[in-house]
């Protein structure tokens, strides 16, 4: 029972892990860019919430709207401002653009918070759900739910609407999605903006279910980035089930070798670049054609 | 890069280090600034080191202190151990270093991708982890109190100083050392194209590994110092992501890719944050100020100030030398004079074999449900021009790539000179005689048309990497194969420069340099004008008539049909038809494939 409890525990972790990380894939698939801004994204979402109960005190899952509003607008902005300019030079450019931002951001959380650990304590922070012998904690049932559901949104979004189809064709092939009359300004504006909102949304979820501080986005974008590297990158399945492996090896590590929780992690990585150097899911790209 | 060392300005900054380095005997009382000036010394050491890999070979690395703390630890664990003084544990920081990178390079970067900067952050995070969970080992979180050294207290500092100073000499020679060899230059290769660097013969995995590895050298060293220079050692100080953000900066300020960038840029970072943690204090305010100089100098300054600096005085210069740049008339001369048997004739080239030079047998490539290539068996004659012709689609471009080693063939046989290589890199291909042309020319654009030229290898050889960029006879060939090709006057212009069709030429003068025994050439004549397609035709028989083997894929069908010996058609990713031009050109079945099954009909109802 407890085996069960564990991986339904870990799936949950890993439904949130997979939002998280999917907006990095979907900014790597459309831009080129990997967007080591995300934890930083993310923590100050969490931090903003932290900061809006704090003060008035009422429910912090209402703020997941607004939160992903506003960080999509952060990232639509950051993108047409700095990063547009700066996508010519490649990846290499982009990665360190994007890694001033995570750091200004940080320095930002750090004078307005401090470097003190912030807690979100609503009132179910410590209750759980009991399904029979199973056991789960409300913060990280309620959390993994919200997770999935915005996924699915997510995936809705990207399949059935055209702008949607605008994003995956544009991910899969630049110049073609261009010369069928999409604009590539646009299209790599929205999945940033998207990309962005998601650790808007995420933050409000993991401000319930971890305390947070400044400094803790370099973990989270180090289990970011691991998910996306692991599942391959620019695949939404491939983050999803990256995402799943992390969730439930972090789990089992928890319960049984605390500590060492992170290390297994990208103790598998390691050993499934080694043979999978593209990644679970990821494909490699023909590059002969590329001028 | 040789000829900067020679000049009176590489004497600028040697003036300036000169100076830094009897500081401690002419300022009495200077502890507070060797302390700093130390700190740019260890700036400096991590800067130029960073600057191999991430610099030269374009792969960013975020976490490259770890190497630091690799060191560190090294240094304060085996010094405690053994009770000497961490200066002596230098060599076994470097070791140490130099093996956790290996191990880590080998495993991201084998390919060409995204991961490895993501793995760098991931890496330092494990370590910090590492030391934090070995309690036995490290001390766990509380770390390690590393005793004073064993020098005269009165010392102070000045031995660090010199030690730190010497490192740093040490690291600007290997960094120096690095660039003006076959090593630097193959990195800089990669970074403008690792495809195209792979496919004249780079061995791409074992320089970028190579590069990684050397550059945690000059980290593990210092580190093994420096934790004793701290007297103290903990996870986040060794393994703090801050340290990579500050070496990162220096490196990009001064100028990446340049042997004097990390150093400049090393002084001003150091200095810069020391003002800054006396002005602004405190951690968080230096992390806010680092990140905004990192944005503003990615924004506005990405080349770093030195190539900023260089490059206004270098257009200066520029404006006033006028070059030709459309000399079509010199280009599209017969070279008669110039004997190429010599220089591009293989040495090793009477190979016994003495089948067909390349077959490829039974080919299969699918992707995904399609099958592009079914089942393919083609055979190139030895010394003949053979052609490999079919509509869009066919699978032309897909079973060249198979053949170069683009892609892997589901099944399938490649054999050249009889011997299967269809599992060899891309890099090996080469150096056993097999060269290619891209359909779209793939030059390396930042380097000189002589550059270009000289970078191919022939083969790889520890000997190589480390012998001088233009050691060998290569310049010398690398002329002669320009001369003849009518390109002479190009050869100190940016292949950029260059029109298309003249770039076509160039990359199949660069081609030449690997002296291969059979050229693959992917649609040479397509986007290039009829003057030159002429040049094109005559340099691809003089090359047949020297004893090379050339293997055209093209859509000119007249240029095919006119230069080959055998042609195969391709139709729906099989051979329909392989015979002479005569044959070719009268099948019914390559007209139908070409133009469909009705064309005929609807002739007659015209």
């Amino acid at each position: 029972m407890q085996f069960i409890q564990i991986l339904a525990f870990g799936l949950l972790l890993g439904g949130v892990y997979a939002l998280l990380a999917s907006g990095v894939t979907l900014i790597f698939g459309v831009l080129d860019v990997v967007n080591v801004a995300q934890g930083a994204f993310l923590v100050f979402s969490a931090l903003f919430t932290w900061q809006i109960w704090d003060l008035f005190g009422f429910e912090p899952l209402l703020l997941i709207p607004l939160n992903g509003l506003l960080m999509g607008l952060l990232g639509w902005a950051i993108y047409r401002g700095m990063l547009v300019r700066v996508a010519p030079q490649g990846p290499g450019m982009t990665v360190l653009l994007m890694f001033g931002i995570a750091l200004i951001l940080e320095g930002i959380l750090n004078l307005w918070f401090g470097n003190k650990f912030k807690s979100v304590t609503p009132s179910y922070y410590l209750s759980s759900f009991n399904f029979g012998d199973i056991v789960l904690p409300m913060p990280q049932l309620i959390s993994g739910i919200l997770a999935f559901i915005t996924l699915g949104l997510i995936y809705a979004y990207l399949r059935f609407s055209w702008a949607g189809r605008a994003l995956r064709a544009s991910a899969q092939n630049k110049e073609g999605a261009a010369l069928v009359g999409i604009s590539q300004r646009s299209a790599a504006s929205l999945a940033f903006a998207i990309g962005a909102a998601t650790a808007g949304v995420g933050g409000v979820l993991l401000a319930i279910m971890y305390p947070i501080f400044p400094a803790t986005q370099y973990d989270w974008i180090s289990r970011l980035l691991g998910i996306v590297v692991l599942g391959g990158f620019g695949s939404i399945p491939g983050a999803i089930t990256g995402a799943m492996i992390l969730g439930v090896t972090e789990a089992f590590a928890n319960t049984y070798l605390p500590q060492w929780s992170s290390l297994f992690f990208y103790g598998a990585i390691l050993l499934i670049l080694l043979f999978r150097p593209q990644g679970l899911m990821g494909t490699k790209t023909r590059e002969d054609v590329v001028a | 890069m040789i000829e900067k060392l020679k000049k009176p300005s590489a004497f600028v900054p040697l003036a300036l280090l000169a100076v830094v380095a009897v500081i401690p005997f002419v300022l009495p009382d200077s502890q507070y600034e060797e302390a700093i000036l130390i700190t740019c010394f260890l700036f400096v050491i991590m800067a130029s080191g960073w600057n191999l890999i991430s610099g030269l070979a374009g792969y960013v690395s975020l976490g490259h202190s770890v190497y630091l703390g690799i060191g560190m630890y090294t240094g304060a664990i085996l010094g405690k151990l053994w009770g000497v003084d961490a200066m002596w544990l230098m060599p076994l920081g470097a070791l140490m270093a130099a093996l956790v990178a290996m191990v880590i390079g080998f495993i991201v970067l084998r390919t060409r991708s995204h991961a490895f900067v993501i793995i760098t952050i991931a890496v330092l995070l494990s370590f910090q982890l590492l030391a934090a969970n070995l309690k036995p080992l490290t001390g766990g979180a509380d770390g390690i109190v590393v005793p004073p050294p064993s020098w005269a207290f009165e010392l102070g500092n000045t031995p660090y100083y010199y030690i730190f100073f010497v490192l740093m000499l040490l690291t600007i020679a290997l960094s120096a050392f690095v660039m003006n060899s076959r090593l630097g230059a193959g990195l800089v290769a990669i970074r403008n194209d690792e495809g195209k660097a792979a496919s004249i013969g780079i061995n791409t995995t074992l320089y970028k590994v190579t590069a990684y590895t050397l550059s945690a050298i000059p980290f593990g060293a210092a580190g093994a110092v420096y934790g004793q220079y701290l007297s103290f050692v903990n996870p986040l100080g060794a393994f703090a992501i801050l340290t990579s953000v500050y070496l990162v900066l220096a490196a990009l300020i001064g100028g990446r890719a340049t042997l004097w960038g990390p150093v400049i840029g090393g002084f001003i970072v150091a200095i810069a944050n020391e003002v800054s943690t006396v002005v602004a204090g405190g951690v968080s305010a230096r992390v806010l100020i680092m990140g905004l100089v990192l944005v503003l100098t990615v924004m506005f300054m990405p080349a770093g100030l030195l190539p900023t600096i260089s490059n206004r005085i270098k257009r200066n210069k520029e404006s006033k030398s006028a070059v030709k740049f459309i000399d079509q008339a010199a280009i599209a001369k017969q070279n008669d004079d110039v004997q190429i048997d010599n220089i591009i004739a293989r040495s090793k080239s009477a190979s016994s074999y003495a089948g067909p030079i390349l077959e490829v047998k039974g080919i299969v490539k699918r992707f995904g449900g399609v099958t592009a290539v079914n089942n393919v068996d083609l055979t190139v004659e030895r010394g003949s021009i053979t052609g490999l012709i079919g509509p869009n689609g066919s699978g032309k471009t897909t079973l060249f790539n198979c053949m170069t080693g683009t892609f892997r063939p589901d099944s399938g046989q490649v054999l050249l000179d009889g011997v299967d290589i269809t599992g060899d890199q891309v890099w090996t291909r080469a150096h056993e005689g097999l060269g290619r042309t891209f359909q779209i020319t793939r030059l390396f654009k930042s380097m000189t048309v002589l550059d270009n030229l000289v970078a191919p290898l022939e083969k790889t050889s520890a000997r190589q990497m480390v012998a001088g960029r233009y050691s060998g006879d290569e310049v010398d060939r690398a002329r002669e194969v320009l001369d003849f090709m009518g390109l002479g006057q190009f050869e100190k212009q940016n292949a950029a420069a260059l029109s298309f069709g003249q770039q076509k030429l160039v990359e199949l003068a660069q081609i030449l340099m690997l002296r291969p025994s059979i050229i693959l050439l992917d649609e040479p004549a397509s986007g290039i004008n009829p003057t030159l397609i002429g040049k094109l035709a005559s340099v691809i028989k003089r090359l047949n008539d020297a004893g090379t083997t050339v293997l055209i894929v093209e859509h000119n069908i007249p240029l095919v049909l006119s230069l080959c010996d055998t042609v195969h058609v391709l139709a729906a990713g099989e051979i329909l038809l392989s015979g002479t031009p005569d044959e070719v050109r009268n099948d019914p079945q390559v007209i139908e494939a070409y133009l469909g099954p009705d064309h005929l009909l609807e002739a007659d109802n015209v």
